[in-house]
């Protein structure tokens, strides 16, 4: 009779004193536990954070980005061994708990069709693959060496770790199969393989010993891992999917929060951030949850031109900082790392969000740097002359470019607009901008929406006069005081007159109307006017007679964009207007900046270190004759950047409202 | 009779600054039938003296050893001092330093009311008039005294000079005063740059230099035009706030104003209060990377690129021209 | 020391001159769209004094004859860490002559009390008169130094160094209290000045003002600012209501300039530049 046996292996086989291993394993738990409490408890010193509202949505995200590691395979390389690496750790993960259910709790489960095809041989191909991702991250980091990454000797250490807990993993199954004559041990191939290796080399005895040595060295290494992970970037495997959880949710340009300011005026806490207590605990969180990937810093803008921001970098001062002295100000820390030159890398950023964007355990880098820019600006008054400026005119004049010459309708002489003082029917508030009044590049722009507009036959009215800066800029550069004065006034002046529909040229208007006025009690529906346009031409209500023979590339604006999601009305309007259109290499959530942002715009740059010349140079690569934008900012950086570059080829910058008008002037 | 005076500080010699006041003195005399008298303070300067001795129908000097050099208030003390004794109608200044700050003070202890920085002189029913630049040279306003003597500080190269000659008839009256030791304020160290060097204000070719310069270091190219040109560099208000340049460089409103034949403005936007201090300029010319800088509004010709690629351009092509 | 800093608020003088009308009859310039700022070179005197406190210690009070609007430059210059600041009510003439308004400000200073610093700007932004610190210094009796871009507190005999004035009475600066430094058309002097002394204020680039804390800024809203009027202060009221006697604004108006820019033509940069050079040729030799 052939007796029908069940598949599966012998635990602990070769084993005694079993419980040294519970023994370890209650250490490495207890060390590890006690390294995850360390860190708790510092994040509970940070302030509060509204981040576990809307559950459906964070588990979402849970699932698309930390099991799905959607942002991390953005990158091939880097996206294969570090899908290896994971998805070998959740098997071998699993694994082990199939057989601590089977053997200590008694559940039947390692047995049979599940034992051959889950735990012996998709065990065995992804603990091989795990093998396979840790030789190429080894390579990059030792070979390669991409100026992205940290490099460290625990970095190493990780890696080296995990490869030989792999390893020997695969030898002691490798000569438990060889010695035990495992009938099924084919089932697991790499295990086979050692196995069959093995027994043309070592006798029975022999290999016993080393399996017996090689398991307690296993487990030794698989628990000292355990036990020291927490304390190191290990921590990600934790921090990351807690921090992915935990994520702001809606549109970047949301993410900059109030401050209290009659709290602090009586507590007299500083503005901004000054210590670790300035911090939330999500931001706390943040710091323990960077892997030292160092993609944030790859596609800073300001970093790809040679300046010292660095957004890995400051993040991972700060954890340092966070994590050694956690009460002395920040200020030590600036005076400790780089004098002077330290705090010099925050009026570089021009808050684009690209390294939001590009996290892959969504760290928010750029609010950090808001944050620390408000406690110098507003407590110390300690920033760029060329920012103070801007802000002194804000406060005066209402707006950001002193020594304008214009003045807030100059743009619309000839033309018909009415101000909603005067034009009570108006169903839509075109919202000028201070760049769109008061550039005289821009004002065309305006001109040609507003014309676009009249052509349409929507009824729409301006401010005019008493149009005063959103206060964006105030924000951005740090004067988030400011910045409330002029949203309160701002609010008061449209709900004097009614206004719930906004159209606007400006992506950071666009942007503060959407995302922050509502936090002021300033509701509207609110369009870019590249949507407002593009929703016109759908409706058939604009019609296009011409069409341009030149090549055009856009450009996204990185308040529209990356910060609100909106991508495609613009290219509607490139397509209409144009017959050939490209798109640069960096676009749409990749865009790389213009340089204007974040009160950039108001900085002297060094001739050799600029942003918006290094888009120019990208835009230029295209071989368009044409540079679309959206953007007031972008509009004067990008001209000044192609003008720089263009040598001597005729390629112009034109807003997509300039295109449009161009294709559509002539129509009925 | 109405006596006019005309108030020189002898430092500066017979400048176009004190032509022009002496001009204006001796116009307004013949104009109200008056006396000219002049007053010069400081060091004897023979030259000075005789040249205005030759238009004046009285000269007055205060140059006793303790108003050598000028001190403030000992000078507005001999000043106030001979004037009391003339009773003028009119006392006219130049707009140098210390003519600005003197005039005003003067007037007071006169009794009589001040007024400077003056395009023009009139006299309306016996009342003095003058008419100066407001508002950063927005707007030009007809300011009459109210108060006699009328204390006026000229924008003293935007009037006529008159022949002078070195005979004349006039005496040259030395005074002296019991100076009373003022010793509240005392000069106590000079500097000025080359002696001899021009003056901007009297500079028939200027480069003038903004913000958009961007340092010190472009100074040095404007520098090197103007010298090929035979003109002097200046700058405005932005550039010097920002250290790259001398405050005697600065131009504008609260600066030297300038009446150069041609001033050439580089990256300079073109504000009012720059405008107001080349008012004077006969041809007014612009490199500036912006068409709609405001400066192109008053410019008789201009070029629309990036001062840096035209700079070294035009020294060669200026050379060449200049062969 | 006892510092009292005159700030003038103006309207905005930077507005475009497109915006800047005139009043033909009130002669005065038409609020229109601008802002009411504080004129430069006051706060150039403010943060000169500030400088001098911060080095050698002192009180500052911020005075300033204007409407109830110019209390926002008080509030500015307390939110800038003035210690006082006080203001004569203006509810006459907009635009008082310059004597009018020194005879005011003396009034006032007298009624503070002790003052060893006054310090103006040297002019202002609007009208540009340049006299109110000469007639100041003079209702006060004290001397008066203009241009001024640099204030120390000297030592004794300072007149000893490389650069003294070789007719400098060598005794001069002897128990000078301050030493003064003020632009001269082509350099600058400087003075060795006793106390009470007037000074007006030009600017430099080490006097640009100051940026306000915001929280400095939030603390200036809550400080007393003491309100005088003219009658407080004993001055002929009527006289400076009406705007003073000195003198009379009997016209204003703005000129009309006409003149059109060749931008010179060129297909290329090199011609452009050939056609500018051209240009400025043709011009110097003719002059």
């Amino acid at each position: 009779m052939i007796q029908h046996i069940e598949a599966t292996r012998p635990v602990l086989w070769n084993i005694t004193n079993v419980w040294v291993m519970y023994a370890m394993f209650a250490v490495s738990i207890a060390v590890a536990g006690y390294g995850v409490y360390q860190r708790v408890a510092l994040w509970r010193r940070g302030a509060s954070s509204k981040s576990f509202d809307r559950p459906a949505e964070r588990l979402k995200a849970l699932l698309e980005h930390a099991l799905g590691q959607r942002r991390t395979v953005r990158e091939r390389y880097a996206g294969f061994f570090h899908t290896f690496i994971y998805t070998g750790f959740i098997i071998l993960t699993a694994a082990t708990t199939v057989v601590m259910l089977d053997y200590d709790f008694g559940l039947p489960i390692m047995r049979g069709a599940f034992y051959l095809y889950f735990q012996s041989f998709i065990v065995d191909v992804f603990g091989a693959l795990a093998l396979i991702g840790v030789g190429i991250a080894a390579a990059r980091r030792l070979v390669i060496k991409p100026a992205k990454l940290v490099y460290t000797d625990e970095s190493l250490l990780i890696l080296a770790s995990i490869f030989l807990i792999a390893l020997t993993g695969f030898l002691v199954e490798g000569w438990r199969i060889a010695a035990t004559n495992d009938p099924w041990g084919a089932w697991s191939p790499f295990g086979y393989l050692v196995a069959r290796a093995s027994q043309s080399l070592m006798s029975v005895e022999a290999m016993r010993t080393a399996h017996l040595v090689t398991w307690w060295s296993h487990a030794a290494l698989v628990f000292g891992f355990i036990a020291w992970a927490p304390y190191t970037k290990m921590l990600h495997a934790l921090t990351g999917p807690l921090n992915i959880y935990a994520a702001r949710l809606g549109p970047s340009g949301a993410a900059l929060k109030r401050l209290d300011f009659d709290k602090l005026a009586e507590t007299g806490e500083p503005m901004g951030v000054k210590t670790l207590a300035g911090f939330t605990w999500k931001d706390l969180l943040d710091f323990d949850a960077c892997t030292e990937c160092g993609r944030c810093t790859s596609v800073c803008p300001a970093n790809r031109v040679g300046k010292e921001l660095s957004p890995r970098d400051l993040i991972l001062d700060l954890r340092n900082f966070a994590r050694g002295d956690g009460d002395s100000a920040f200020a030590a820390l600036v005076a400790n790392s780089v004098p002077a030159a330290a705090s010099e890398r925050l009026w570089q950023c021009t808050t684009c969000g690209a390294c939001m964007e590009a996290c892959p355990v969504f760290i928010e880098q750029a609010t950090k740097i808001v944050d620390l820019r408000r406690y110098l600006v507003m407590e110390e008054s300690d920033f760029p002359d060329t920012m103070q400026e801007a802000i002194t005119s804000l406060e005066s004049r209402g707006h950001p470019f002193r020594g304008t010459q214009s003045s807030r309708m100059d743009w619309a002489e000839g033309l018909n607009v009415k101000t909603a003082a005067s034009a009570r029917d108006a169903e839509v508030l075109l919202w000028v901008g201070c760049g769109g009044a008061l550039i005289e590049r821009n004002q065309k722009v305006v001109r040609a929406t507003a014309q676009l507009l009249e052509k349409a036959g929507v009824k729409f009215a301006v401010l005019g006069r008493e149009e005063k800066c959103t206060g964006d800029p105030a924000r951005r550069i740090g004067n988030e005081f400011l910045f409330e004065m002029m949203a309160k006034e701002n609010v008061e002046t449209l709900k004097g007159y009614g206004v719930k529909k906004i159209v606007t040229s400006c992506p950071h208007c666009f942007n503060t109307f959407r995302n922050e006025y509502p936090q002021f009690g300033g509701d509207y529906e609110v369009y870019h006017h590249s949507e407002f346009l593009a929703g016109l031409v759908n409706e058939g209500r604009i019609k296009t007679t011409a069409q341009s023979d030149k090549t055009i590339t856009y450009h996204d604006p990185c308040y529209l964009g990356r910060h609100n999601s909106v991508f495609d009305a613009p290219r509607r309007l490139v397509q209409i207007s144009s017959r050939s259109t490209v798109e640069m290499k960096q676009n749409r959530e990749q865009g790389f900046c213009c340089g204007g942002g974040g009160g950039m715009s108001f900085v002297e740059e060094p001739k050799d270190k600029r942003v918006n010349q290094e888009r120019a140079r990208q835009a230029l690569e295209t071989g368009a004759d044409v540079v679309a934008v959206g953007c007031p900012f972008c509009m004067t950086m990008l001209e000044d950047g192609v003008n720089a570059r263009k040598g001597e080829r005729d390629v112009k910058v034109m807003d997509v409202a300039e295109l449009l008008w161009q294709a559509a002037q002539d129509s009925n | 009779m109405t006596d006019i005076v005309i108030c020189l500080f002898s430092s500066s010699g017979y400048d176009r600054a004190a032509q022009g006041v002496v001009g204006a003195g001796r116009r307004l005399a013949t104009q109200l039938n008056g006396r000219l008298h002049a007053v010069v303070a400081g060091a004897h300067n023979s030259e000075l003296n005789i040249r205005v001795a030759s238009v004046a129908d009285a000269v007055v000097t205060a140059d006793q050893r303790e108003l050598t050099r000028y001190q403030p208030e000992l000078h507005l003390n001999a000043i106030t001092q001979i004037c009391r004794d003339i009773g003028p109608r009119v006392i006219l200044f130049g707009n140098d330093t210390y003519s600005q700050e003197t005039a005003p003070r003067l007037a007071h202890r006169l009794g009589g009311a001040a007024a400077g920085d003056c395009l023009e002189l009139m006299t309306q029913d016996g009342a003095i008039r003058v008419k100066r630049s407001v508002y950063g040279g927005k707007a030009l306003a007809t300011i009459e005294l109210k108060r006699s003597p009328a204390v006026v500080w000229l924008r003293a190269r935007a009037f006529e000079p008159v022949a002078t000659s070195l005979a004349s008839v006039t005496t040259v009256r030395r005074i002296r005063f019991d100076i009373q030791a003022d010793d509240r304020t005392q000069i106590v160290e000079r500097k000025s740059e080359a002696a001899g060097a021009a003056r901007l204000e009297d500079a028939r070719v200027i480069l003038s230099g903004g913000r958009g310069l961007g340092g010190p270091e472009a100074f040095k190219d404007l520098q090197e035009l103007a010298t090929m040109l035979g003109g002097q560099t200046a700058a405005s208000r932005a550039a010097c706030d920002s250290g790259w340049c001398p405050p005697s460089w600065q131009v504008g409103q609260t600066g030297k104003k300038v009446a150069p034949g041609l001033y050439i403005a580089v990256a300079i936007r073109g504000a009012s209060q720059h405008m107001a201090g080349i008012s004077d300029a006969k041809n007014i010319a612009a490199i500036n990377i912006d068409p709609d800088a405001p400066i192109f509004k008053s410019c008789r010709f201009g070029i629309v690129e990036d001062y840096r690629k035209v700079i070294p351009l035009l020294k060669e092509k200026l050379a060449a021209l200049q062969k | 020391m006892n510092i009292i800093v005159c700030l003038k608020q103006i309207l905005d003088p930077e507005i475009p001159a497109r915006d800047f009308r005139v009043d033909g009859e009130k002669k005065e310039a038409v609020r229109g769209p601008a802002n009411l700022v504080t004129n430069i070179f006051c706060e150039n005197a403010l943060e000169t004094a500030l400088q001098l406190r911060e080095k050698s210690g002192g009180r500052i009070t911020a005075l300033t004859f204007g409407p109830e609007e110019a209390e926002d430059t008080l509030r500015k210059a307390l939110a800038m860490k003035a210690d006082a600041a006080t203001l004569v009510v203006n509810d006459g003439s907009p635009h008082p002559d310059p004597l009018a308004v020194a005879q005011t400000l003396a009034a006032a200073i007298r009624k503070i009390g002790a003052f060893d610093l006054v310090m103006l700007g040297r002019e202002s932004g609007d009208w540009g008169v340049a006299q109110t610190g000469g007639l100041l210094a003079e209702e006060l009796g004290a001397p008066c130094v203009s241009f001024v871009d640099h204030i120390e507190v000297g030592g004794e005999n300072p007149g000893a160094e490389p650069n003294a004035d070789p007719n400098a009475d060598p005794n001069a600066g002897q128990n000078a209290v301050l030493i003064v430094k003020r632009q001269t058309e082509n350099g600058w002097e400087k003075l060795a000045a006793k106390l009470p002394l007037v000074v007006t204020i030009t600017n430099n680039e080490f006097n640009v003002p100051r940026i306000p804390k915001t929280r400095d800024i939030m603390m200036s809203a809550r400080q007393p600012i003491t309100k005088w009027t003219l009658e407080d202060l004993g001055v002929n009221a009527a006289e400076i209501r009406a705007g003073g006697s000195y003198y009379e604004v009997v016209d204003l108006a703005i000129p009309v300039k006409e003149v059109t820019c060749e931008f010179v033509s060129g297909d290329t940069l090199e011609q452009k530049v050939e056609r500018f050079a051209e240009r400025i040729v043709e011009i110097t030799r003719a002059l």
